[in-house]
C-alpha cells in the first residue's frame, strides 16, 4: 500500500512530463485495436452476412415445407421452440423477364409484418392491405434480375395463366440463401393475391419457420417435427445451410487482415518496447535514486510495468470504444453487427498480453538498475563504427560523419528502431502490393482467366443466330462457344465443373501459368483447386466422367481460376460429347481493348430484340473493394507506430549526445551543423529501416499473394509487386516525413543552452 | 550504531581486480558525526555506499544497530534504507519530474506514512530549511544550494537513524556550502548520526571525528577539536592532532 502511494506520485509526475509520448503510445495501441476489431467485424460479417440478417430479421432457425398447413400449436410445443413463423402458403410460379424464365417461390404473407422472420425492407415499402397487385422481392433475386421498384413482375402459374404484378419493395431475408446460389427466388405477396394466382391448394405448399431458444440445438426440434408431421414434410432446412450458402469466398481478405493485424501488433509491441526501453534509459538516474530511497528491484519493475502497461491498457479501452464507434457509424448502411464476444475477447486479451510482454522486458532491465545514482548512464563510447569510418573516408561534411557515428552508439535501441520502422514499412509495401494486384485484376482481367467480359446465352434464339449477332458487333474481338457440364472425379464422389470454351484449334485465351494450353482433343487445363482435389500434376492423365461420358483427360497446364475455388476443368468444345457441345450453351465474348462492356451489352440486346441473355463477368476485385479501405486505415495506424518509434530514437539520440553537443559547440560547430548531426543520427536509422522494410515487403508480397491464391484454389500467378515509382514515392514520403519530424527536436536542442555538467 | 569488520571491496575492471576498500574496521557510535576524508580514488565513496547497501561488499562484515547487514539481499537492504538510512549525494539526485514537495514526501510515503503525515513532515522540514515557498517548484528551477537543501530534507523525511552524505558540498559554492554544513550541524546537535564523505578539510572540520582514507585503508582516525578555539595553528599542534 505504502509503495502504491509513492509509485502513484512518480507515475503522475512522469506522465505529466511526457504527455505527448504517452498520448502517442495510447493512440498507437488504440489504433491497432480499432483496426483489429474493425477488420474482425468486417471479416465476420463479410464472410457471413447471415449473422446480421438473422439477428435483424429475428429469423427462424428451422424451416419446414409441408404439403398442407401444419398444426402450429403442436409445433410450438416441440423442444426448444420459442416462436413459430407462418405457416405461409407458397406457390411455385415462373417469372418471365427479358426473355429469361426464372422459377419463383411466391409466398403469401399478411400486410402486417410477422414478428418472427420478418423480411427487412431495404427499398420501397412492405405490402399494404390493398396491394392486391403488389409484390415484395428478395433483394439478391431482384439484383440478379436487375429488378427495380415499380417495375412489372409478371408471373405464370402452373396452370399457364399469366398475372401481372408490380414490385413495391425489395427486402432482405434470412429465410433462405442468396440467389442464384439458392433457388428458386423468393417473393412475397398478400394471401388473397396468391389465392388468385394459384387457386389450387394441391399445387402449393406450406412453409413454417421455427425460432429456437438455442440456435445450436436444432436436432431436437428437427426430430420432433419429423415425428409430428412425418409424411407431410416435403423438405426442411436449417440456419446452417442458409449461412453456408451466404458465405463468400473471402479468404484473401481474411488472410490479409490477419497478416496486417498481426504485423501491426508486432510493430506495436516493438514501438512500446522501444518507447519503454528508451524511457527507462533516459531515467536511469531517477530510477537509481528511487532505489537509494528504498525501492526494491521488484517494486521498480512493478512501477514501470504499471506506468507503461497502463498506457497500453488505456489504448486498448480506447480502441474498443473506437472500434465500436467505427463499426456502428463509419460502416453505417451495411448490415453489420457488433463483433461476437469470442474474437472480441481474443483481441483484447491478445493485445493486453502483447503490451505487457513488450513492457515487461525493459521494466525488468529498469529494475536491475544499480542503486548508485552517480554511476554514469552514458552510452558506451569509443571507436567510430565502420559506417562512420566510411563516411569519414568519402569526406562527408563533419555533421554527417558525427551523425553517422551517433546512430549506432547504442546497438540494441538502434536495431529496435530500425526493425520498428522496417515492420510498418514492410506492411505498407505489402498493402501497396495488394492494391497493385487488385488494380491488375481490374486492368487485365484476362490475366485472371476473365478474358471474356461478356457471356451471351442464346435464350430464345438459335445458337447460330446468337453467335452471328455477337460476332457482328464492332467491339467484339472474338466469340468462343462454350458449354458447362459437371464432371465426376475418378472416385466418383464429388462433381466439379467442366467448362468447355473455344476449341482445341482455337482455344479461349485462358491464363495459363504452368504447362501449356490444350491443343488437341482430350487435353485440358485445370485450376489449382482441381489439381489439389485430384492430387494430380501437370502431364497426368485422369479418367473422368464429363457430362455423363467417360473421358481420359490429359491435363497439360494450370490456369488462374477465380471461380469455384479453382475446382474447374477447362477444355475444348471438341473434347465434349456431341450432345453436350451442340449447340453451345453460351458464347464468351472477348472485346476489343477499351470497349465498354455495358455499351456492347446494350447493343447486343437491341440487335437481338431483347432475345439474348447477356451477362457481364464479375471481376473478383469488385468483390474485394473493402480491402482497399482496410489498407488505407491500417497504413495510418502503422504510420503512427513508426512515428512512435521515431520519437523514441530521436529522444534517445538527444539524451545520449546532449553532453557531446556542448563539446561540439565549443569546437565551433554552428547550431545548424549540430542540428544536422542530430538529424543524421536519427535519419540514418530511418533510412535503413525504411529501405529494409520496403525491400522485404516487395520481395515477399507477390509470393504471399500467390501463396494465398494457391491455398484458395485460384492458383499462383496473380500476385503483383507494386511498381518501382510507387515504392520509391512511398519510401521517399516516409523518409521525408521522418526527417521533418526529427528536425523539430534537433533544432530546439541545437539552440538550447546545453549543460556542461551532469545536471 | 555501525561497525565494520575488515570490510573489503574489489572491483573487476575488464578482468583485472581493482581493490577500492582494503580491510576497513570502522565503528560509529550513535549521535556521532564522522567525516571520512581522503583524496580522489581513496575508496571513501565506495565505503559509504557499502554502509548504505548501495554497493555490495567483497568480503568483511557490516553491523547496523547490532544486526549483521552485509548478508542482506538487495530487497532487504532497500527496506533497511527506507527505515533507517538517509542519503545525500553530491549531485543532489532529486527526481527531475517531481516537484520539491513530492521529492520530500516520497520516502515518507514509501515507508508507509499516510499522505497527511507525509505532508506535515514535509512542511515542517521545508520550513526548517527555509524552502517553504519552493514546495511546488521543479528541481530544475532551483539553485544548487536549494537543491541540496531539498535533498537533505528528503534524506531526513523518515527520521533516519543514520544519515550518509557523499560529498554533499562538492558541487556548491562557498556560501551554499556554509549553509548546508550549518544545517548538517543543526541536525547533528539534535542527535542525528552522520557519516559524511568529503575531500575538503574545512568541511571535515565540522565533524566530531575525522577518518582519513588512503588507497582504501584507514590511515588516520581521530577526534577533531574545534579549530576556532585555537587562534593560530603551529607545527606542534599538528603533531598533537596526529598523536
Amino acid at each position: 500500500m505504502s509503495t502504491v502511494r509513492a509509485s502513484a506520485r512518480w507515475i503522475r509526475a512522469d506522465l505529466r512530463a511526457r504527455r505527448g509520448q504517452a498520448l502517442l503510445t495510447v493512440l498507437a495501441v488504440a489504433g491497432i485495436v480499432t483496426a483489429l476489431i474493425t477488420s474482425a467485424t468486417l471479416l465476420e460479417d463479410g464472410t457471413n452476412p447471415w449473422r446480421a440478417l438473422f439477428a435483424q430479421t429475428r429469423g427462424a432457425h428451422v424451416w419446414i415445407h409441408t404439403k398442407e398447413a401444419p398444426d402450429v400449436a403442436a409445433l410450438s410445443r416441440l423442444p426448444g421452440v420459442e416462436q413459430v413463423a407462418g405457416p405461409y402458403r407458397t406457390a411455385p410460379v415462373t417469372l418471365a423477364l427479358g426473355g429469361k424464365k426464372s422459377p419463383v417461390a411466391l409466398r403469401g404473407t399478411a400486410a402486417e409484418p410477422p414478428r418472427v422472420a420478418a423480411p427487412l425492407v431495404r427499398e420501397g415499402r412492405w405490402l399494404r392491405p390493398d396491394d392486391t397487385g403488389g409484390v415484395v422481392v428478395e433483394r439478391s433475386f431482384a439484383e440478379a434480375l436487375s429488378l427495380r421498384i415499380g417495375e412489372p413482375f409478371t408471373v405464370t402459374a402452373l396452370n399457364g395463366a399469366s398475372h401481372p404484378l408490380i414490385v413495391v419493395g425489395l427486402a432482405d431475408s434470412a429465410d433462405q440463401g442468396f440467389y442464384p446460389e439458392w433457388t428458386p427466388g423468393l417473393a412475397w405477396t398478400l394471401p388473397e393475391t396468391l389465392t388468385r394466382i394459384e387457386p389450387a391448394p394441391g399445387r402449393s405448399e406450406s412453409v413454417t419457420g421455427l425460432r429456437l431458444a438455442d440456435g445450436e440445438e436444432t436436432l431436437p426440434a428437427v426430430h420432433g417435427a419429423v415425428t409430428l408431421l412425418d409424411e407431410q414434410i416435403q423438405r426442411m432446412s436449417t440456419w446452417r445451410e442458409v449461412r453456408a450458402s451466404m458465405e463468400l469466398d473471402n479468404r484473401l481478405l481474411g488472410l490479409l487482415l490477419a497478416l496486417f493485424g498481426t504485423a501491426g501488433l508486432v510493430a506495436a509491441a516493438l514501438a512500446i518496447a522501444n518507447a519503454t526501453g528508451g524511457r527507462v534509459l533516459t531515467q536511469t538516474r531517477d530510477i537509481a535514486t528511487l532505489k537509494s530511497l528504498g525501492y526494491t528491484r521488484g517494486q521498480v519493475f512493478a512501477l514501470l510495468v504499471a506506468e507503461h502497461g497502463a498506457l497500453g491498457l488505456l489504448g486498448i479501452v480506447l480502441g474498443l470504444v473506437c472500434g465500436r464507434l467505427v463499426t456502428t457509424f463509419a460502416l453505417d448502411g451495411l448490415p453489420i453487427l457488433p463483433l461476437s464476444p469470442v474474437p472480441l475477447l481474443a483481441i483484447t486479451g491478445g493485445t493486453a498480453a502483447v503490451v505487457l510482454a513488450a513492457v515487461a522486458l525493459p521494466a525488468w532491465r529498469g529494475g536491475r538498475t544499480p542503486p548508485i545514482p552517480s554511476a554514469p548512464a552514458a552510452p558506451p563510447r569509443g571507436h567510430l563504427s565502420r559506417l562512420a569510418r566510411l563516411a569519414l573516408l568519402v569526406r562527408l561534411p563533419p555533421a554527417l560523419v558525427l551523425g553517422t557515428r551517433d546512430a549506432f552508439t547504442r546497438r540494441t535501441p538502434a536495431v529496435l528502431s530500425i526493425v520498428g520502422l522496417a515492420v510498418p514499412m514492410m506492411m505498407i509495401t505489402i498493402g501497396l502490393g495488394c492494391w497493385a494486384t487488385l488494380d491488375d485484376f481490374l486492368r487485365h482481367p484476362e490475366r485472371v482467366g476473365q478474358a471474356a467480359a461478356l457471356t451471351v446465352h442464346p435464350g430464345r434464339l438459335p445458337a447460330e443466330d446468337a453467335a452471328r449477332i455477337a460476332g457482328a458487333d464492332p467491339d467484339v474481338l472474338a466469340v468462343y462457344p462454350g458449354s458447362e457440364v459437371s464432371a465426376l472425379e475418378p472416385e466418383q464422389t464429388r462433381s466439379v465443373l467442366a467448362r468447355a470454351l473455344g476449341t482445341s484449334g482455337e482455344p479461349y485465351p485462358f491464363s495459363v501459368v504452368e504447362g501449356r494450353m490444350f491443343s488437341a482433343r482430350g487435353e485440358a487445363v485445370a485450376g489449382q483447386g482441381l489439381l489439389d482435389l485430384l492430387g494430380a500434376e501437370i502431364g497426368d492423365r485422369v479418367r473422368m466422367t464429363v457430362g455423363g461420358t467417360p473421358l481420359i483427360v490429359h491435363i497439360v497446364g494450370r490456369v488462374v481460376e477465380p471461380d469455384h475455388d479453382g475446382e474447374v476443368l477447362s477444355l475444348g468444345m471438341d473434347s465434349l460429347a456431341a450432345k453436350d457441345a451442340v449447340p453451345p450453351q453460351f458464347y464468351g465474348l472477348v472485346l476489343k481493348e477499351g470497349a465498354d462492356p455495358a455499351a456492347v451489352r446494350a447493343r447486343l440486346l437491341t440487335a437481338s430484340g431483347e432475345a439474348l441473355e447477356v451477362r457481364r463477368t464479375v471481376n473478383p476485385a469488385e468483390r474485394l473493394v473493402v480491402i482497399r479501405l482496410v489498407i488505407v486505415a491500417l497504413t495510418v495506424v502503422l504510420a503512427l507506430l513508426a512515428l512512435a518509434n521515431l520519437l523514441t530514437a530521436s529522444a534517445l539520440g538527444l539524451r545520449d549526445h546532449a553532453l557531446d553537443l556542448a563539446v561540439l559547440k565549443a569546437m565551433g560547430l554552428t547550431p545548424r551543423q549540430v542540428a544536422a548531426t542530430l538529424v543524421t543520427g536519427t535519419g540514418l536509422l530511418v533510412v535503413l529501416g525504411v529501405v529494409a522494410g520496403t525491400v522485404a515487403g516487395a520481395s515477399v508480397v507477390a509470393g504471399l499473394i500467390d501463396l494465398q491464391g494457391h491455398t484458395s484454389g485460384v492458383g499462383a500467378g496473380i500476385g503483383r509487386t507494386p511498381s518501382a515509382p510507387v515504392l520509391a514515392t512511398a519510401a521517399g514520403t516516409v523518409i521525408g516525413a521522418a526527417l521533418l519530424v526529427a528536425l523539430i527536436p534537433a533544432r530546439r536542442a541545437a539552440r538550447a543552452q546545453v549543460p556542461v555538467t551532469a545536471r | 550504531m555501525i561497525n565494520t569488520v575488515n570490510l573489503v571491496k574489489i572491483y573487476q575492471n575488464g578482468g583485472v581486480p581493482v581493490p577500492a576498500v582494503r580491510g576497513v574496521d570502522l565503528r560509529v557510535e550513535r549521535g556521532e558525526f564522522v567525516a571520512i576524508m581522503g583524496p580522489s580514488g581513496s575508496g571513501k565513496s565506495t565505503l559509504v555506499h557499502m554502509l548504505g547497501g548501495l554497493d555490495v561488499r567483497t568480503s568483511g562484515e557490516i553491523w547496523l544497530d547490532g544486526k549483521r547487514a552485509d548478508t542482506l539481499g538487495e530487497s532487504a537492504w532497500a527496506l533497511l534504507r527506507r527505515q533507517k538510512i538517509g542519503f545525500v549525494f553530491q549531485f543532489f539526485n532529486l527526481v527531475t519530474n517531481m516537484t520539491v514537495a513530492d521529492n520530500v514526501e516520497l520516502p515518507a510515503l514509501l515507508a508507509g506514512a499516510s499522505p497527511r503525515e507525509a505532508r506535515e513532515r514535509r512542511e515542517h522540514l521545508l520550513g526548517a530549511l527555509g524552502l517553504t515557498g519552493r514546495a511546488d517548484a521543479a528541481p530544475a528551477q532551483l539553485a544548487g544550494g536549494e537543491q541540496q537543501r531539498v535533498a537533505l530534507a528528503r534524506a531526513l523525511a523518515n527520521r533516519p537513524s543514520l544519515l550518509l552524505a557523499d560529498e554533499p558540498t562538492g558541487n556548491l559554492d562557498s556560501r551554499n556550502t556554509r549553509d548546508v554544513l550549518g544545517l548538517l550541524g543543526e541536525v547533528h546537535r539534535d542527535g542525528q548520526t552522520i557519516v559524511l564523505v568529503t575531500h575538503d578539510a574545512r568541511v571535515a572540520s565540522l565533524a566530531d571525528r575525522v577518518v582519513s582514507l588512503l588507497d582504501g585503508q584507514i590511515v588516520d582516525d581521530g577526534a577533531v577539536r574545534a579549530p576556532r578555539r585555537r587562534p593560530r595553528g603551529t607545527a606542534g599542534d599538528v603533531v598533537e592532532l596526529r598523536g
